[in-house]
């Protein structure tokens, strides 16, 4: 079969914006690769796939599953076709999301100390009690430089008429930006000068602004603060992104095990004796970062180290208890938060979202179910959600009676249908859903996004869940100069 | 260097190492079997290499297709080849910022290559001496890609402890086996078995260059333990211990470095100025065992020193 055959018979599926074609023609920034596309033969492209694929195995940029007491590793199915992103819809992107960051951070000061939204009744008072992230802890802390996400993954979706939507807000320890880094890496090597040719912005300068953010955040007046990333260790699934960033940015790759608290101060050990650590970035959730103070059954973190963090004596990325301002719940007030802090009209919208808490919007859910997706407020991942249009009735009741119990850990909001980009799967392209998830990163001064960040794929045919744990896979993500 | 990296790098050059030894002593040992008109036995080679008792071992030591299998490709030897190489990568893949990416690419590639299938059928019925050379190969590769672009840090001094500690107590315990097959009898002048002991661990052409006289078991004991250019022998392997022991020295933490220092410096006098005359009047099997309980010290006193992390 010819290439231009192979895009001839690609059809978008009607009532979905495609990022590719419209009516029929190919959008503007997609003619380059078009082109490229056209003059290869199909058994080039696969060849590409093929070295795609040996070039992740090789390079260990895989997760392990354990089956039968053998780890088999996986490589996370990577997509050679680019998605592509204009410089207007970027500009467009990067504001909404530098809005919705500087309110959030706000949010997060307000919620640990004054708490004027909640007097001012903005946000109901409730919702941030009953949201199990929000940490007592924290409270009357304040932060280095007030800034409590120093790192974001910001999840956008495309409606059917193209238009942006925020879908989710990960200010915790958010993954994936080794994907964004090596997606490029690969795009590189399988597809030579495609990306000069394209005028496509480089996404390499991350790990040194990341850098730059976390020496700057040192409380120790030193010349060279010692800055570790930590890991919960090689057995997470995120394990090679935890190393590939210490190794980008020069600094040391720890566990729990290899740190302990001496006076309210974090040491290193090394073989050198103690070494004093000054700003931590962990990938380690809350929970598990100090079995003092949270989970005690917990081997991931380092007993003592809250002391250390309350006494300033060291920088922990991101702050601890963001996990109020990234709740589900909490969610759909944060065009409220933009209003009440910034003064400023959001320039990202929500998905529209219904709190099940909230009787009337429940019975609105109850009887809408098909139209809805629901999904639990303290899960991320794709896990727990249901939905409403491909569930059976047996599981929609059953579903029902599991939010009855406790409606406050559920919303809905309406099955959006999110854009399509071009796949190539065996020897054809076929539309995929996607989203977009770029990568913010908060310093003393300002907020900088690399252009570009991780698109996820839907891989399984009419599939609207992109999470790598449903069956989803990545692209290479474009951002194209002026 | 954090004492958990330290240790990582440590053994994943030990298994590394103990993987080519094992690969090189099984090709020359099949080679052997092809070539010995006496009964060959893989007895001497499962008995220091494996963990079989000599009932299993006896059951498969005169069948050389089981035993290459138990050796390189069986997921129940906590000794094979791809259990080996497995360990190493876990090592090296919980360190992978602090060895070149080269480094950690060619360890992975070694990985998947031991653990494909297509290697596992080949060595039943294709010619091993071929599947072994793309494995000793891969592992050269290893040892090249650690040279050309490692720095010459704290952590190459680990690499390279952990590797000259491994390799001292190889050749010393091949040695041993060896001789134990023949209880020791230093009159034994059968050409073919020194040959292909020296063979084994790439000694067979020095050998010639340095005994005109054919084969004598003392000339053969001289090599491997007291020849200090023969990159295998103990004396070598205890003398880069310790050069590379050397390097990690610091004002920080001196009162460890001096012990163990001391300890390797023991070890090394013991080995420089032994003679084979000193060495059959203490009995080799005594000597050679006193050296490898010498260097476990050595292992030991790293772990309390430097190692220490839990």
């Amino acid at each position: 079969m010819q290439t231009s055959e192979l895009l001839n018979s690609y059809s978008v599926d009607p009532g979905t914006w495609d990022e590719m074609y419209s009516d029929l023609s190919v959008r503007g920034q997609y003619r380059g690769v078009v082109n490229f596309m056209q003059q290869m033969s199909i058994e080039e492209l696969n060849k590409k796939e093929e070295l795609a694929k040996r070039l992740f195995m090789s390079q260990g940029i895989t997760f392990t599953v354990y089956s039968s007491g053998e780890g088999i590793e996986k490589i996370f199915p990577f997509d050679i076709i680019p998605r592509i992103i204009t410089a207007t819809e970027w500009k467009y992107i990067e504001e909404g999301i530098k809005q919705r960051l500087k309110a959030l951070n706000l949010f997060l000061k307000d919620v640990y100390s004054n708490q004027f939204i909640l007097k001012d009744g903005i946000v109901p008072v409730e919702m941030v009690y009953s949201c199990p992230h929000y940490l007592r802890e924290m409270h009357g802390f304040h932060v280095p430089h007030d800034l409590y996400v120093h790192i974001a993954g910001i999840d956008l979706i495309r409606d059917h008429d193209g238009t942006f939507y925020i879908l989710e807000d990960n200010l915790r320890t958010p993954s994936g930006v080794s994907y964004m880094l090596e997606n490029r890496e690969i795009t590189k090597r399988i597809f030579p000068d495609l990306l000069p040719n394209n005028n496509v912005r480089s996404v390499t300068d991350y790990p040194n602004i990341l850098h730059k953010n976390l020496v700057s955040l040192s409380p120790r007046q030193t010349s060279h603060p010692t800055v570790v990333v930590l890991t919960p260790g090689i057995y997470n699934s995120a394990y090679f992104e935890h190393t590939t960033l210490a190794r980008l940015m020069g600094v040391e790759l720890v566990e729990g095990r290899d740190l302990l608290i001496d006076n309210h101060r974090v040491f290193m050990k090394t073989t050198a004796g103690l070494q004093q650590v000054d700003v931590i970035y962990r990938r380690v959730d809350d929970e598990f970062l100090d079995p003092l103070v949270f989970n005690p059954d917990s081997m991931l973190g380092v007993a003592g180290i809250m002391s250390a963090y309350r006494k300033g004596n060291v920088a922990i990325v991101n702050a601890i208890g963001n996990g109020v301002a990234d709740d589900k719940a909490i969610y759909t007030y944060v065009p409220a938060m933009i209003r009440y802090y910034l003064n400023e009209e959001p320039i990202l919208k929500n998905v529209p979202t219904y709190q099940l808490g909230h009787p009337d919007e429940r019975e609105h859910v109850f009887t809408n179910m098909q139209k809805m997706v629901i999904k639990r407020t303290n899960e991320s991942g794709g896990y727990g959600m249901l939905m409403g249009h491909s569930a059976s009735d047996e599981e929609i009741s059953k579903y029902k009676m599991e939010i009855l119990k406790d409606p406050r850990q559920f919303i809905a909001q309406p099955i959006i249908s999110l854009s399509s980009a071009p796949c190539y799967m065996n020897g054809r392209l076929k539309p995929r859903r996607v989203d977009l998830r770029p990568y913010a990163l908060c310093g003393p001064e300002g907020i900088q996004i690399v252009p570009g960040g991780l698109t996820r794929v839907a891989l399984r045919e009419g599939s609207l869940v992109v999470n790598s744990s449903q069956g989803g896979g990545s692209k290479d993500t474009w951002v194209l100069a002026g | 260097m954090l004492s958990r990296v330290a240790d990582s790098l440590y053994w994943m050059s030990r298994y590394m190492e103990r993987a080519d030894g094992i690969l090189r002593m099984l090709k020359i040992n099949y080679a052997s079997s092809q070539d010995d008109v006496q009964e060959f036995s893989w007895m001497p080679v499962l008995r220091i290499f494996t963990y079989m008792d000599e009932e299993g071992a006896g059951k498969i030591s005169q069948n050389t297709r089981a035993v290459l299998q138990y050796m390189v490709t069986d997921r129940e030897n906590s000794n094979s080849v791809l259990n080996i190489i497995t360990h190493a990568r876990e090592n090296a893949r919980s360190v992978q910022d602090h060895i070149t990416k080269e480094l950690w690419q060619c360890l992975n590639d070694f990985y998947h290559l031991v653990r494909d299938e297509k290697l596992n059928r080949d060595l039943h019925k294709e010619d091993p001496v071929s599947i072994l050379d793309v494995l000793i190969k891969q592992g050269m590769l290893y040892f090249g890609t650690l040279d050309v672009t490692m720095a010459r840090g704290e952590g190459y001094a680990f690499i390279n402890i952990g590797k000259y500690l491994e390799r001292g107590v190889q050749s010393a315990d091949i040695l041993d086996v060896k001789f134990s097959d023949l209880r020791y009898d230093f009159r034994n002048t059968d050409t073919t078995y020194w040959k292909y002991l020296l063979l084994s661990i790439s000694g067979y052409e020095l050998y010639l260059k340095t005994y005109r006289s054919g084969f004598d078991a003392r000339n053969v004991v001289e090599q491997i333990v007291l020849n200090d250019e023969f990159p295998r022998s103990v004396l070598y392997s205890v003398d880069r211990v310790h050069r590379y022991f050397e390097r990690l020295k610091s004002e920080r933490n001196n009162e460890s470095f001096q012990k163990i220092d001391f300890m390797i410096g023991r070890i090394l006098s013991k080995v420089r100025y032994s003679t084979v005359e000193s060495i059959m009047a203490l009995g080799l099997h005594a000597y050679l065992i006193g050296i490898k309980e010498d260097l476990y010290e050595v292992g030991n006193a790293l772990n309390q020193n430097y190692f220490a992390y839990t």
